[in-house]
Order: structure tokens, then C-alpha cells, then sequence
């Protein structure tokens, strides 16, 4: 039996987009039920890099791998990938120029909070 | 010394093309058509008719050979509204000098993302601005996504970081270049026996402005005003921000005067 690697590659492209799925779905739902500032940020973040990042890097898969869209499926998967790679860099700065931000100047409350690292003295 | 001249040069050349377009009856009669959509539907057919060369404008995108070429004087007019408010600006905060002082800026994480994005974004503003003859885009809008860079460092930087690079004098040279570009692209074709805004040769005026450069479609003058208009306003917006961002007291100082004993 002869497997078609494009076959194979438009399945590893779609469960990586149904993976994205998920962790849009757990993102959402920490963002709606976590108590503080900061550990809603983590939850926007999930659904930044698992939510978008991975579902794009599917999508680009998923289009290299699909020849009825001829010669414009690599346009497709290339614009994807690039995309997933500009949210990579790019959101977690700007989660981190939030965070920081929020932290420092005090107007989000840190309550309830298990472990601070910056009331250690790590202030940089 | 060089950009004064440049910016004189610039705001004389405006005038006497504004002139000379008015008083060729470039705008046109005042009074609407009856059928107006047929001009909207042979808009569209000769955007990028090969077979008809006296009638196109030579390019895939429709609305920036209406932009340019169709209606050409209509967006000319629209630039020197948004140049006379940048002039404006630059009038009301006169005698401010941005501080050239480095400041801090944001965190090695946030100025490591921004050192990082910030050529994507530029290449992605050319991208815009020179495709803007083929693909939905154009001068404008380029030349607002390049301006976006400017925020970008202004923010994660600093203001000293931008003038650092990028002063107040030679922005507004760079601008005033840019203006003077689109107003050479319009005025060339009547020096050489055309008529102004002229992209593609028309029956009773021969200048034409080459379709095909090296064998890919350029769209005539598209290509050159899209390229100055996107340097105009790219260096017009930055320089917005750059004198509405600067600091309080800087504006303040400026703006109170020197004080006189009162007699």
C-alpha cells in the first residue's frame, strides 16, 4: 500500500490547526475565570502562541501540501509561516511591556499572589 | 542651507502647477453628468486595456489608476490639504528643537522585538508603496506604514533616539523632496509637448511615460508617484509625531516667548 505524503502532510496541518483550537478554547476560558491582572495576561498569551502561532504554522502545512491550489500554495504557506513568526516575536513583547508596565507602576492589584520575585529586590 | 532651498523650491513649484492646472480647465465643468455610471464602468474597462493604449491608464489596480491618472488633479489637490496642515504644524511648534537627549526607553525585551520588526515593517511599507500600481495599495498608505516605525522607536526607544537619527530640518526635507518628485512626474509631460498628469499617450498628445520597465509592468507614471508620494508622507507623518510628541516643557518654553520688562 502506497501512502501519498501529501496526504499525510494535509493531516499533520489539520491536527495541528484542531490543536490550535484547544488552546484557544483553554485561553478563553482562563481569561473569563482567572482572579487577577497578571494571570489573565498568561491566559491571552496562550491564546496568542498556542491559539495562533500553531494553528498558522497547520495552515502552512496544510497549503504546501495541498497541489490543487497549484504554483499559489507556496505563496500561501510562506505568507503563514512568516506570520507565525512575527506573532512569535511580537506578542510576548508586547505581553511583557504590559505586564511590566502594570507591575511597576502598581495600578493592577497582585492579590492573590503566591510568589513575587520583584519584591526580592530584582528590580531592573 | 540646501533643504531652505529645497522647501522654497517645493512650495513655488506647488503653486505654479496649481495654476497652470486651473487655468488649463483641469477641473473640469461643474455640471454632473446625466449617466453617471457609465464614466464608473469605463473607468474600470480601460484601468488596464493593452488594446486600447490612447484610453488606459496601464494598470491592474483600478482604483490608483483613478487615483493618479483618471482623477489625478482630484489627489494632488488632497495632498496639498494634508501638506498644508503638516506646513501648519510645523508653523505652530516653530523654534521647538525635539531634545536630542537618549533617553532610557522601554525594556531589552521590548527594544529587542522593536529592533526586530522594524525592518519587516519598512520592507512591508515599500512592499505596498512600489506594488502599488498591481496590487490594492499605494503611495499613501506605504508611505503611513513606514511613518508606523517612527512611533515604534519613538516609543520603545525614546524621542532622543528618533532625532537622533531622523532630525526635525532633515524630515521636512525629505518630505518637501518627495512633493517636489510628484510635482516633476505632473509637470514633465507638458514641458516635453504633453499635458499635465499625462501617464499614457493620448491621440493628440504623443508623451507617454514607458508602460514596461525591463520587461515588468511599471504602469507608467503610477510607479513614480506612488514612490514620492510614499517618501512625502512617510517623512510628513513622522515629523508629526516627532513635534506632537516631544516633551511639555520643551513646548512650553517655546511657545512662552522671551520675557520683556514692562515699561
Amino acid at each position: 500500500m502506497v501512502i501519498d505524503p501529501y496526504l499525510i502532510g494535509r493531516f499533520v496541518g489539520a491536527a495541528i490547526v484542531l490543536v490550535g483550537a484547544f488552546y484557544d478554547l483553554t485561553g478563553s476560558i482562563g481569561m473569563l475565570r482567572f482572579p487577577n491582572f497578571f494571570t489573565r495576561l498568561h491566559a491571552a498569551t496562550v491564546g496568542a502562541i498556542g491559539g495562533s502561532v500553531l494553528p498558522m504554522l497547520g495552515v502552512s502545512i496544510y497549503a504546501a501540501s495541498e497541489p490543487a491550489l497549484g504554483e499559489y500554495r507556496w505563496f500561501m504557506a510562506g505568507a503563514s509561516a512568516i506570520a507565525a513568526l512575527i506573532i512569535l516575536i511580537v506578542a510576548p513583547a508586547g505581553t511583557h511591556v504590559l505586564a511590566r508596565a502594570a507591575y511597576r507602576s502598581g495600578t493592577a492589584p497582585k492579590e492573590p499572589c503566591t510568589y513575587d520575585a520583584g519584591e526580592e529586590g530584582d528590580e531592573r | 542651507m540646501a533643504s531652505r532651498y529645497l522647501i522654497a523650491a517645493s512650495i513655488a513649484l506647488v503653486v505654479v502647477s496649481l495654476s497652470f492646472a486651473v487655468a488649463y480647465g483641469a477641473l473640469g465643468t461643474a455640471v454632473p453628468l446625466e449617466n453617471i455610471r457609465s464614466l464608473a464602468r469605463a473607468y474600470v474597462t480601460l484601468a488596464y486595456a493593452p488594446w486600447n493604449r490612447t484610453l488606459t491608464a496601464m494598470s491592474p489596480e483600478a482604483v490608483t489608476s483613478i487615483v493618479w491618472d483618471f482623477r489625478g488633479v482630484d489627489t494632488f489637490f488632497e495632498t496639498t490639504v494634508l501638506f498644508g496642515a503638516i506646513i501648519g504644524t510645523v508653523t505652530l511648534f516653530r523654534g521647538i528643537k525635539p531634545s536630542a537627549r537618549i533617553g532610557e526607553g522601554l525594556s531589552i525585551i521590548a527594544r529587542s522585538a522593536a529592533a526586530v520588526t522594524a525592518p519587516m515593517i519598512l520592507a512591508v511599507a515599500a512592499a505596498i508603496a512600489l506594488h502599488g500600481h498591481l496590487t490594492p495599495g499605494g503611495g499613501f498608505q506605504g508611505g503611513a506604514t513606514a511613518a508606523v516605525v517612527a512611533l515604534v522607536i519613538l516609543v520603545t526607544f525614546s524621542l532622543g533616539y528618533l532625532v537622533s537619527g531622523l532630525s526635525k530640518e532633515r524630515a521636512l526635507m525629505l518630505r518637501s523632496a518627495g512633493l517636489l518628485g510628484i510635482a516633476a512626474v505632473a509637470l514633465i509631460p507638458l514641458i516635453l509637448g504633453g499635458v499635465v498628469f499625462q501617464n499614457q499617450a493620448k491621440e493628440l498628445s504623443q508623451f507617454s511615460y514607458p508602460a514596461y520597465i525591463g520587461g515588468a509592468l511599471t504602469s507608467g507614471s503610477l510607479l513614480f508617484y506612488n514612490l514620492f508620494e510614499s517618501l512625502a508622507v512617510a517623512a510628513g507623518l513622522t515629523l508629526t509625531i516627532m513635534l506632537l510628541l516631544s516633551p511639555h516643557e520643551v513646548v512650553e518654553e517655546a511657545v512662552r516667548g522671551e520675557e520683556h520688562e514692562r515699561v
